[in-house]
C-alpha cells in the first residue's frame, strides 16, 4: 500500500513538469491568438448585395427590452441584414414573443417579405437558484448548443436559404446575457480552428469572407462600471460599445481593442428626428 | 385630465413606494399641482395595501383630495398606461408624471414616450447600478432622482424642471462611433 502511494507520488512529480509546461503554453497561445484576433484587419472581400446573416442573442427581460429598443433606434436595416437568427434561452417566452413582435411590427413595415428569420431555443447556462456545483455542467451543455447553432446543426434549427453560402452567421450581436458569452466563446473557437486549418493547408494567403464577427453593446444601465459579462468579453468581442463616456477606452490588457463610446444606442438622441416616432400606436 | 402613473415593476416587491404614494401629503401635493388621477401598478405584494386604502377611503372621502385612484398588479404592456401621462390635446390630456421603480425597461419606455419622469431606486435590492443610473439621469435632466421618503418633494421638483430641456448627453453627434456603422464595418464589404 505504502509503496503504491510512493510510486504515485514519484509519478506526480515526474508529470508536474510537463503539465505545467503545457498549461503555460496553452495560456500563452490563448493570449497571443486573442491579441492577434482583435488586431488583425478584416479582409475586405465581401461583395455588395451579398446576403448577410445576423445572429442576435436575447436573454431575460431587461436585456431583451434594451436589444429591441436599440434595433428600433438604429434602425436595423432588413435589406442589409437579410436573415436574422434569434437565440433565446429555454423558458424565456418573453424574449421569443418580443422577437416575433419586432419582426412583424417593425421589419414588416419596410415591405420586405418576412419569414427571413428564425428563433432558436437553447438550454440555459445557469438556471436561477441553480447550485454552483452543477452549473459548470449546464454551462458546457449550453456551450455545446452554441456550437451547434453557429454551425447550423442545432436540432430543429431552420435551414438557411441556399443563397447563403455558409450556415455560419456573418455577425453576432449581444448585449449582456450569459448565453451571449457562450455564443462568443464558441464563435472564437470555431474561428481559431478555421484559422489553424487554413494555415496548415497553406491557403492562408488567399483572404476569405470573414464570418462570426462579434459585437457587444454594454447595457445602458451600466454607468460607471462594466457588467461581469462585459469584463469577460473585453478580450473576446471584436467590437465593444458602451453608452456612457466614463466606460470608454477600457481594454483587457495593453495592445487590445478599447471600448468605444456610442452614445445612447437605446434611445433617440434628444431633439432627434426619430423622437417618439413609434410609440403612438 | 392630468395623470400620475406609479410603477413598481414585475419582479421585486416595492410596497414602501405603494404606501408612500397613497399617503396624505403625497395626494395633497398632487392636488396642488392639478392632478386628476393616480394610477398605481402595485405588483403582487402591493395589492393588500391598495385594497385596504380604497376600503378605508371610499370615493368622495376627504383623504383622496378629489383625485381618482386606480390600480392593477401587473400588465404585460405598460404602454397604454404610460401614454396616459403624456400631453395629448386630442384626448384632453395634460403632461402628467411617471414615477418609476428605476427598472431599465420602464425608464426606457417612459423616456421614449416623452414622459416627465421621477425614478425611485429600490434600495432593498442588491444591484446598486440602478441607483447610479438614476443619479446620472438626474444630472442630465432626463429624470428626477428621489428616495421613497422624499417622493412628495420630487413631484415639486419634476413640476418645476418640466420645462427645462434635457442635456445633450448621449446625442449621436459627440460619440466616437455609431452602432449601425460599427456593425457594417465588421462585414468588410467591398466598395
Amino acid at each position: 500500500m505504502a509503496s503504491t502511494l510512493w510510486l504515485l507520488w514519484k509519478l506526480f512529480w515526474k508529470l508536474l513538469g510537463p503539465i505545467t509546461t503545457i498549461a503555460i503554453l496553452a495560456v500563452l497561445i490563448i493570449i497571443v491568438s486573442l491579441t492577434y484576433s482583435q488586431n488583425a484587419p478584416i479582409p475586405q472581400v465581401r461583395r455588395k448585395n451579398q446576403p448577410v446573416h445576423l445572429l442576435l442573442v436575447l436573454g431575460s427581460g431587461g436585456h431583451t427590452t434594451e436589444m429591441f429598443s436599440m434595433l428600433k433606434n438604429i434602425p436595423l436595416d432588413p435589406t442589409l441584414y437579410t436573415y436574422r437568427t434569434y437565440v433565446v434561452s429555454s423558458g424565456d417566452n418573453f424574449s421569443a414573443e418580443k422577437a416575433r413582435e419586432f419582426e412583424a411590427d417593425f421589419l414588416e413595415k419596410s415591405n420586405i417579405l418576412s419569414e427571413n428569420y428564425t428563433i432558436v431555443t437553447i438550454p440555459r447556462a445557469r438556471r436561477v437558484h441553480q447550485s454552483y456545483w452543477t452549473a459548470p455542467f449546464s454551462t458546457i451543455h449550453c456551450l455545446w448548443a452554441c456550437f451547434e447553432v453557429l454551425l447550423g446543426r442545432y436540432p430543429g434549427q431552420k435551414r438557411l436559404p441556399p443563397r447563403y453560402l455558409s450556415p455560419q452567421p456573418d455577425l453576432i450581436l449581444t448585449n449582456g446575457p450569459a448565453v451571449g458569452l457562450c455564443i462568443v466563446i464558441a464563435a472564437k473557437i470555431i474561428r481559431f480552428c478555421e484559422f489553424v486549418s487554413r494555415w496548415m493547408s497553406g491557403s492562408s494567403s488567399r483572404p476569405a469572407v470573414s464570418r462570426l464577427r462579434t459585437m457587444f453593446v454594454e447595457s445602458w444601465a451600466r454607468v460607471s462600471g462594466l457588467s461581469t459579462t462585459g469584463v469577460l468579453l473585453l478580450p473576446l468581442a471584436d467590437v465593444f460599445l458602451v453608452q456612457w463616456r466614463s466606460l470608454a477606452g477600457r481594454q483587457a490588457w495593453p495592445g487590445m481593442k478599447k471600448t468605444q463610446y456610442a452614445g445612447w444606442a437605446v434611445l433617440p438622441s434628444p431633439g432627434g428626428k426619430q423622437r417618439i416616432k413609434d410609440v403612438h400606436e | 385630465m392630468k395623470v400620475c402613473l406609479v410603477t413598481v415593476g414585475a419582479t421585486a416587491s416595492f410596497v414602501k413606494l405603494v404606501r408612500q404614494v397613497l399617503s396624505e401629503p403625497f395626494l395633497a401635493s398632487l392636488k396642488q399641482h392639478n392632478y386628476t388621477h393616480l394610477l398605481v401598478q402595485y405588483g403582487k405584494d402591493g395589492k393588500p395595501v391598495m385594497d385596504e386604502f380604497l376600503e378605508n377611503n371610499p370615493e368622495g372621502s376627504e383623504a383622496l383630495h378629489g383625485i381618482g385612484i386606480g390600480g392593477f398588479d401587473f400588465k404585460p404592456s405598460m404602454t397604454p398606461s404610460i401614454m396616459m401621462t403624456v400631453h395629448n390635446p386630442a384626448k384632453n390630456q395634460e403632461q402628467g408624471l411617471m414615477i418609476s421603480h428605476a427598472g431599465t425597461g420602464s425608464i426606457l419606455e417612459g423616456l421614449r414616450a416623452g414622459v416627465t419622469l421621477v425614478v425611485v431606486p429600490n434600495t432593498d435590492l442588491a444591484d446598486n447600478h440602478q441607483e447610479q443610473l438614476a443619479i446620472e439621469l438626474d444630472k442630465t435632466g432626463h429624470a428626477v432622482n428621489s428616495s421613497v421618503e422624499d417622493i412628495t418633494s420630487a413631484v415639486e421638483k419634476a413640476e418645476s424642471k418640466r420645462n427645462e430641456k434635457p442635456g445633450t448627453h448621449g446625442s449621436q453627434g459627440e460619440t466616437e462611433v455609431q452602432v449601425s456603422g460599427a456593425m457594417a464595418d465588421q462585414l468588410a464589404t467591398l466598395d
